[in-house]
């Protein structure tokens, strides 16, 4: 029995090989490192840019010291005042006239629009009454309670949505892909005579993926996350990894025993990509609420997915034995299928 | 010529049956539909300040405050407030009263504005009550499209119009694995001929695809229409010659659907980041014009916006792309027959 199945896991290695499943993940890896280091990290939304015109006295203001918010630039004109706005972002202080005129170019959300004339009207009271709103609050006024700063925050985010998507529908295609070749090469028929468990048929696989999706997620982690800091969080990643790696991989398998063949199946792969991975997305990168979200069973994945991330041990016991639950069920019923599908071979 | 017709309303026939032709098809236009019924609040609170307090504990007179400039969820009890603030999802905002006013609780990771905002909010608390005479000019915007909703649109034609090369690269497989190219070889049919085929399925399908969309999608003046339509049929046929591409190259229908995806991926990510990160004057941005989508991206953007002088540009990169990739699979092409 064990003889055979390592017989069974090497045939395995070598279909991944030659279906070149490891080139590929390795330019998934690549990709969303050189994305997540060169790109994502440097996203930032900047402060409200502040252009002044102020025809008669624009010598006689001094610059803001620093450790103070006020990005104030001179303009030299209305004209430019106007042009510089344009982006529906900055704020324009016209000082020509009487009256000092706040100008801007609506964003087209009523209190965003409100909370840049606040913004506005204090960089103005610094002007006028050289009062400074906007210079640092003190301690007591600001508490930082967070345990990550924006950059560790932005890193751990997006690997753990990148390694969400890989394994959930990247590597549901892998096992699929090699299935529907044995198919072709008619393996299953053959395996229906051969003195091999049926369960050692399907474990094999789900070892072989289980394997190749863990050593993905430990170089994604320690890639993009650091080796220090991606090593204090490794084993609660590998956990949820290994739990969605399984869960996935019998899902492919149960679907490439299923449908008669590939363009089915990427048919139904596109239905799963966009209608159940989509929304997880959606609401783990916005913070967009919907009720209804928590009847998604891959959004609990995912939350767990994140909590392992940042560290935070949310996910309880009723999650994991839900969670051993279902690949129990799905590999009996994988098992079964199959099963199924070489009688129906002969 | 209607020999031409007569095999073309085949091959359409032929992709009729074809649910994964089907479905591509319909996708862009599903979303299209999506993103037009898409509650327009659904973008916009997005681009708002979010704040987060616990019931009862501010003054009515600073909740009115905070509402006036975001929006404001309450919470029962301190602890689910800072939940709130640290998840890493949101930019939330704590706001908690204090002797004279208010402060506020921030989880340390917010985007710059974020930040500065949760630091500086106590201030301009303050600040409210103070009278200063200005006046105040709001110009409204002039496009009916906010930011993301347009940015939404263009990406989903974009993908329609490059989708196009799945309708022929999926059929030429399709063609290969059913042994039918070989058929074709001794078939008296040209070279020239089964080329033309290819190419004006995917056309036809990629134009169909955008068409729909862009119709359900986008209100624009009459005068834009030229170039958007030009656009179109440019980026229709570029994504075909790709398609061709896609066919010849791949051996099987799981490499070319793994093709098809690298390709998506490589069209839509580029003009998207530099779209978004790069600005324009900048010598990085040229580059992006590697990709036709690029073009095609920056042309869209630019006609939903309302700017007429910049397509022109965009057009004639898209050109040049098309006339180039026609070069080499046509060279590519002239040499297979050579070894034949």
């Amino acid at each position: 029995m064990w003889k055979g199945f390592t017989h069974l896991l090497k045939k395995d290695l070598k279909m991944m090989l030659s279906g070149k499943f490891f080139l590929l993940a390795l330019f998934s890896l690549v990709l969303y490192s050189c994305y997540i280091n060169l790109v994502y990290v440097n996203l930032e939304q900047e402060d409200y840019q502040v252009y002044l015109f102020d025809p008669h006295g624009a010598s006689a203001r001094q610059d803001a010291p620093s450790g103070q918010n006020e990005h104030v630039t001179d303009v030299g004109s209305r004209q430019e005042l106007e042009n510089a706005c344009a982006d529906g972002v900055s704020i324009g202080i016209d000082l020509s006239a009487g009256t000092p005129e706040i100008y801007m170019l609506s964003s087209g959300i009523q209190t965003a629009d409100h909370y840049r004339t606040e913004w506005g009207k204090a960089v103005l009271t610094k002007i006028m009454d050289e009062k400074a709103v906007l210079s640092e609050t003190t301690d007591h006024e600001v508490e930082i309670i967070g345990a990550f700063d924006k950059e560790q925050k932005s890193r751990r985010e997006i690997t753990c949505e990148f390694l969400f998507f890989e394994l959930s529908a990247v590597g549901f295609l892998g096992l699929a892909s090699i299935l529907f070749k044995e198919k072709q090469m008619g393996v299953i028929r053959v395996h229906g005579i051969l003195p091999v468990h049926k369960a050692a048929f399907i474990l094999s696989k789900l070892c072989v993926f289980l394997l190749s999706d863990l050593f993905f997620a430990i170089l994604l982690t320690f890639i993009n996350i650091g080796f220090g800091e991606g090593l204090a969080i490794l084993p609660g990643i590998l956990v949820q990894a290994g739990i969605l790696s399984l869960v996935m991989a019998l899902v492919g398998f149960l679907c490439a025993v299923w449908l008669p063949d590939f363009k089915q199946f990427s048919l139904f792969y596109l239905v799963l990509a966009v209608f159940i991975t989509t929304p997880v997305f959606l609401a783990g990168q916005t913070g967009v609420s919907w009720d209804w979200i928590i009847f998604h069973p891959m959004y609990h994945l995912f939350t767990a997915m994140k909590s392992a991330y940042f560290g935070v041990a949310t996910t309880s016991f009723p999650f994991y034995s839900i969670c051993a639950g279902t690949t129990a069920l799905l590999f009996y019923i994988a098992y079964r299928v199959l099963a199924r599908e070489m009688t129906k071979e002969g | 010529m209607r020999r031409i017709m007569k095999r073309l309303t085949y091959q359409l026939k032929n992709l009729r049956k074809d649910k994964l032709c089907l479905l591509t098809f319909l996708l862009p236009i599903v979303v299209g539909i999506v993103i037009n019924v898409l509650p327009a609040m659904n973008t916009q609170t997005l681009g708002e300040m979010s704040f987060g307090c616990v019931k009862n504990d501010l003054p009515a007179k600073t909740v009115r405050w905070l509402r006036e400039n975001g929006t404001l969820t309450e919470y029962g009890t301190l602890g689910e407030l800072e939940t709130a603030v640290n998840d890493p999802a949101t930019q939330m905002i704590g706001v908690l009263r204090s002797e004279n006013g208010i402060r506020t609780l921030l989880s340390g990771d917010e985007l710059k504005l974020y930040e500065t905002t949760g630091k500086t909010l106590p201030r301009l608390y303050d600040n409210r009550m103070n009278k200063i005479a200005f006046s105040q000019t709001i110009v409204p915007i002039r496009s009916n499209y906010d930011g993301l909703k347009s940015l939404l649109i263009v990406i989903t034609l974009v993908t329609a119009m490059f989708m196009g090369c799945t309708f022929n690269s999926m059929n030429i497989i399709g063609e290969k694995e059913d042994g039918v190219a070989l058929v074709n070889q001794i078939l008296p049919m040209g070279t020239g001929d089964y080329i033309l085929q290819k190419l004006t399925l995917g056309f036809i399908g990629g134009c169909a695809s955008t068409a729909i969309c862009a119709f359900l999608c986008i209100r624009i003046a009459p005068a834009q229409i030229p170039p958007l339509f030009l656009l179109i049929v440019l980026s229709a046929y570029t994504a075909s010659l790709i398609g061709l591409f896609i066919g010849y190259f791949s051996s099987g229908l799981m490499t070319g659907i793994v093709y098809i995806k690298i390709l998506m991926i490589l069209f839509l990510a580029p003009p998207i980041i530099f779209y978004l990160v790069v600005p324009t004057d900048n010598v990085v941005f040229p580059l992006s014009y590697l990709f036709p989508s690029s073009a095609a991206f920056y042309g869209l953007m630019d006609v939903l916006g309302g700017q007429a002088h910049r397509p022109w540009l965009n057009l004639a990169i898209l050109a040049g792309h098309a006339g180039l990739l026609s070069g080499i699979y046509f060279l590519i092409m002239a040499k297979k027959r050579k070894r034949q």
